[in-house]
């Protein structure tokens, strides 16, 4: 898709991170993992991560993310009519509830009215599968000023006995607040490519609690509602879709990689990130990442990089950047857009509202039935 | 083996890529040996797959195989492609 007379221009870019830092030795010796830190950094580049309290939530995350977005955009000037969402799509695979949608949740306590507002399922994808939509929502006039939100808590559905997952995942959310404008204008979204693959959808899954194997089946494995990745299997795809997407996005735009300013790959894995890069032939100076400290945080991962303070310094409104993401479904995606004026704005977890804080136990995955849970 | 294209091939992306020091890159190696962990050996096999343009399975890449192996099931490959060109 190439977007070439009005698009999709980001005006507002906020951020939102818990508090809990925890280091690669943390994880081991949470999980009991037969591993180090040198394995997880030398295989993944990651240093440590975060992870929400016990009774925060995906919706906590993304309330304080989108409200600092929209923060943002009143720092940045734009006239009051841009200012007002009037759609919210939230990207995330780790949902306050299966059911129904955490998006109705977030924009409400947002203050955002009766807006329309749902969830956009394309897991480590999500975040550029939900740009897009919003740019042709928005091309099409079906809104003035949405909303996008990409929020996580993988803390939620990992196992921490996993070491496949457990050192991988982190939480967070970011959001963009978009409108229409040129494509000279800085924030300027100029081209998508998306695709997917169904072929692979076992290969990063969470088994249980969906109509395929209900949680709550007799004789179901309470391990299965953990999420699931095979790791080596998942590289292969990674690489060559996220290569192919990236080169697709680059057609559109028509843009020669020498061309691009600045890369930010979905941060699923630092060598998989390197390895695309190298097959894209963009050098180091022009990849942005922050893997080493936040992990993968899933459908967040590429706005909370557009939203880092060290990657803000480093790139000059306009500049030439190029999104690529790859996910469970398989799903992949790239976007080429302008990078943003829009100062960033960051805002601590919004605490859940009181009839909602204490409905998991501590410690306790978000969707794994207890036998306490089960028995009363 | 030593003269054999994709022989070749391999030594000189196990040097070049993987930075392997030549003098171990010796037919009966095994990746793991050579110092490949499981990502290095999926990697290995997509940039294969890319070189000749082959579908190359990766799925059942392991640091266990030796080099011997691996030219192996590409040359197989190369032999079913141009077979079926022919």
């Amino acid at each position: 898709m190439r977007f070439d007379q009005a698009t999709a221009v980001v005006t507002g870019i906020g951020g939102c991170l818990p508090d809990r830092v925890l280091s690669n030795q943390d994880v081991i010796a949470a999980g009991a993992l037969g591993t180090s830190d040198d394995w997880i950094r030398t295989r993944t580049g990651i240093a440590r991560r975060r992870h929400v309290d016990p009774c925060t939530s995906t919706g906590d995350l993304a309330v304080a993310a989108g409200r600092a977005a929209l923060e943002s955009a009143r720092a940045s000037g734009d006239a009051a009519e841009y200012r007002d969402p009037d759609l919210l799509v939230l990207a995330t695979s780790t949902p306050d509830h299966p059911c129904p949608a955490t998006a109705p949740d977030v924009a409400h306590r947002m203050g955002l009215g009766t807006v329309p507002a749902f969830d956009l399922a394309a897991v480590c994808s999500g975040f550029l599968y939900a740009l897009t939509t919003a740019t042709a929502l928005l091309r099409s006039g079906a809104c003035r000023a949405p909303l996008v939100i990409a929020a996580e808590t993988y803390s939620t559905i990992l196992d921490p006995q996993d070491r496949e997952t457990a050192p991988i995942f982190g939480d967070g959310a970011a959001a963009v607040l978009l409108r229409l404008g040129p494509p000279d204008h800085p924030g300027a979204v100029l081209a998508a490519d998306l695709g997917a693959d169904g072929s692979g959808h076992q290969l990063i899954t969470i088994p249980a609690g969906g109509s395929r194997l209900p949680a709550h089946r007799p004789g179901a494995d309470p391990t299965d509602t953990y999420f699931r990745m095979q790791g080596r299997e998942v590289y292969a795809h990674a690489v060559r879709r996220m290569t192919q997407s990236a080169r697709r996005a680059l057609e559109q735009a028509r843009w020669t990689p020498t061309a691009v300013d600045a890369f930010i790959g979905h941060q699923a894995n630092q060598r998989i990130l390197d390895s695309v890069a190298e097959r894209l032939g963009l050098p180091a100076t022009r990849c942005f990442g922050n893997i080493h400290e936040l992990g993968n945080t899933a459908a967040a991962s590429i706005p909370l990089v557009m939203a880092d303070a060290a990657v803000q310094s480093a790139l000059a409104p306009g500049a030439r950047t190029l999104l690529t993401a790859f996910g469970g479904g398989l799903t992949w995606a790239s976007v080429a857009l302008t990078w943003p004026a829009a100062p960033v704005r960051w805002r601590p977890p919004q605490p859940p509202p009181p009839h909602q804080s204490a409905t998991r136990p501590p410690g306790s995955p978000a969707w794994t039935r207890t036998p306490s849970s089960s028995s009363s | 083996m030593d003269q054999d294209p994709v022989f070749q091939q391999l030594v000189t992306i196990l040097t070049e890529k993987f930075e392997v020091p030549a003098e171990r890159v010796r037919p009966r190696a095994t990746l793991g040996e050579l110092d490949l962990d499981s990502l290095a050996v999926v990697e290995l096999y997509v940039t294969l797959q890319e070189h000749w343009d082959i579908p190359l399975d990766d799925s059942a890449a392991t640091g266990e195989l030796t080099l011997d192996q691996v030219t192996g099931a590409v040359s197989e490959l190369l032999r079913s492609r141009d077979h079926g060109a022919a």
